[in-house]
């Protein structure tokens, strides 16, 4: 019975969506309107909600003594600050200067340094790769060194050439590729999305 | 602007139309008898379960062994449902593979409690946390292990792609079962380095095309693109089932080899075997 009602649910938000969708009317309008305004309701208490849990659990971690404390109590003081810049009084918000000198200043740096390690990771997930399956990890690789070879900067007519071959394997194969992904995606998503909003699973099946 | 009423009455009209100027060309018992014949190839064709496919997309068969195995020497499992959420400022595509992710962490969530095996599920989204809570239950739900709830949690990491791959990277341990399902961008090779890293099995899924290589290159299974979606169709799946597929499977293949043999021989000059066989 549970089952039921929450599958009807979702089976009229979904149609709802739809037809809102496909026609133009008012009341139809208004009506997905207000199942969208409930959505973000309920992504924004889930915000707070999910923010207040991550505090609680690294203040439990600090209390109860085990884990890693020191990141605890980072993770706490960075919430803390960032808090305390944005809430405390006379603050503008999101846009005000201490704010923005902590994402600037600290954030984008640590984001950034820790993008910076992608180099070093992609060389690991090549080893793992040769680890796990030599044939498709030799393949990729090989493919690696051929466009390496075709962009490297030479000049002259053996340059132009290789300059042309590089243009070639990023149209042709590549996009080709890409496309074949995105079209399969695309396809598959339609269809899954289809399945969520009529409120079916792998147990309807 | 188009009035669905004119519209709609044009289309009944079309279609009474059509029936009234029709009559029946073999009769009513072998209508249906061929009707009955196209239903069932359709349902053969269109339920997943019981598609023309049968294949073992990034080794989800193997999950149940993997989680025994992973029992037996006391180690655990983790799931990240990727980096793109659900309510998160990323793209729809980003964001709908986190939802394709569920079923999968269904089937990884039934393994784990089958084996009695800790899960811990990470997320980067807190609506993706409460739905990965719902899919733990449902988990212990249907393979009847309440008593075992306790050992899953779910894990919301913080916000941001950046946050989603440092806890990554800084909780690395080895795990028994580790995977990564869900949509992923920049950060893909850091999360699934540091989620999989030197897990005993791990599973790689995401349909971002522009991360293709990652699972590719991390995960033991993988699940890319298109893949990603269709392993839901696999999952779940009786063996029964399996078995009746393969053995479809084998029969198109018998029929498709028996025709190329066929058309060689006749084009060769060989005798008409068909003729001879149908006394034609």
């Amino acid at each position: 019975m549970r089952r039921s009602i929450l599958t009807g649910v979702v089976l009229v938000t979904g149609l709802l969506v739809l037809l809102d969708l496909m026609i133009v009317n008012p009341s139809l309008h208004g009506a997905a309107g207000a199942v969208n305004e409930l959505l973000v309701l309920l992504a924004a208490a889930a915000a707070v909600g999910g923010g207040a849990t991550l505090a609680a659990h690294h203040a439990r971690t600090l209390a109860a003594g085990d884990g890693d404390s020191t990141a605890s109590i980072v993770l706490l003081v960075g919430m803390a600050s960032m808090l305390v810049a944005g809430l405390r009084p006379g603050s503008s918000g999101s846009s005000d200067p201490a704010v923005l000198w902590l994402v600037a200043a600290l954030l984008a740096p640590i984001a950034a340094s820790l993008f910076a390690l992608l180099f070093v990771f992609l060389l690991a997930a090549i080893r793992r790769g040769f680890a796990l399956r030599l044939r498709e990890t030799s393949l990729m690789a090989g493919a690696v060194a051929v466009v390496i070879v075709l962009l490297l900067p030479i000049g002259g007519q053996a340059g132009d050439w290789l300059a042309a071959g590089a243009g070639w394997v990023r149209d042709v194969p590549l996009a080709g590729v890409f496309r074949g992904l995105l079209i399969g995606t695309g396809i598959l998503v339609a269809v899954s999305a289809a399945r969520s909003l009529v409120g079916l699973d792998p147990d309807d099946d | 602007m188009p009035n669905l009423g004119e519209f709609a009455s044009y289309l009944v009209g079309l279609v009474t139309d059509a029936v009234g100027s029709s009559s029946m060309r073999l009769g009513a018992a072998p209508t249906v008898a061929i009707l009955l014949v196209l239903l069932v190839l359709l349902s053969l064709v269109a339920r997943p379960g019981a598609r023309w496919v049968a294949s073992d997309l990034g080794g989800l068969a193997r999950v149940g062994r993997k989680m025994a195995l992973a029992a037996e020497s006391g180690a655990d499992a983790t799931v990240s449902l990727g980096s793109a959420g659900v309510s998160r400022a990323a793209s729809a595509t980003d964001r709908f593979q986190t939802l394709a992710a569920l079923p999968l962490l269904g089937h990884v969530a039934d393994a784990a409690a089958r084996a009695g095996v800790p899960l811990r599920v990470t997320t980067n989204d807190p609506v993706a946390a409460l739905l990965a809570q719902a899919t733990l239950a449902a988990a212990h739900q249907r393979t009847a292990t309440p008593e075992r709830a306790s050992t899953t949690a779910v894990e919301y990491v913080g916000e941001g792609r950046s946050a989603a791959a440092a806890f990554a990277l800084a909780s690395a341990q080895p795990h028994g079962v580790a995977a990564v399902a869900g949509g992923l961008a920049e950060d893909a090779l850091l999360v699934l380095d540091g989620v999989l890293g030197d897990a005993e099995w791990s599973l790689a899924a995401t349909a971002s095309g522009s991360q293709a290589a990652g699972p590719l290159l991390s995960g033991d299974g993988s699940l890319v693109g298109p893949a990603f979606f269709q392993a839901e169709g696999e999952i779940g799946r009786g063996g029964h089932a399996r078995t009746v597929v393969l053995a479809a499977n084998r029969l198109i293949w018998g029929t498709i080899g028996l025709l190329l043999v066929g058309s060689l021989l006749a084009w060769a000059g060989a005798p008409q075997v068909a003729a001879f066989l149908t006394g034609r």
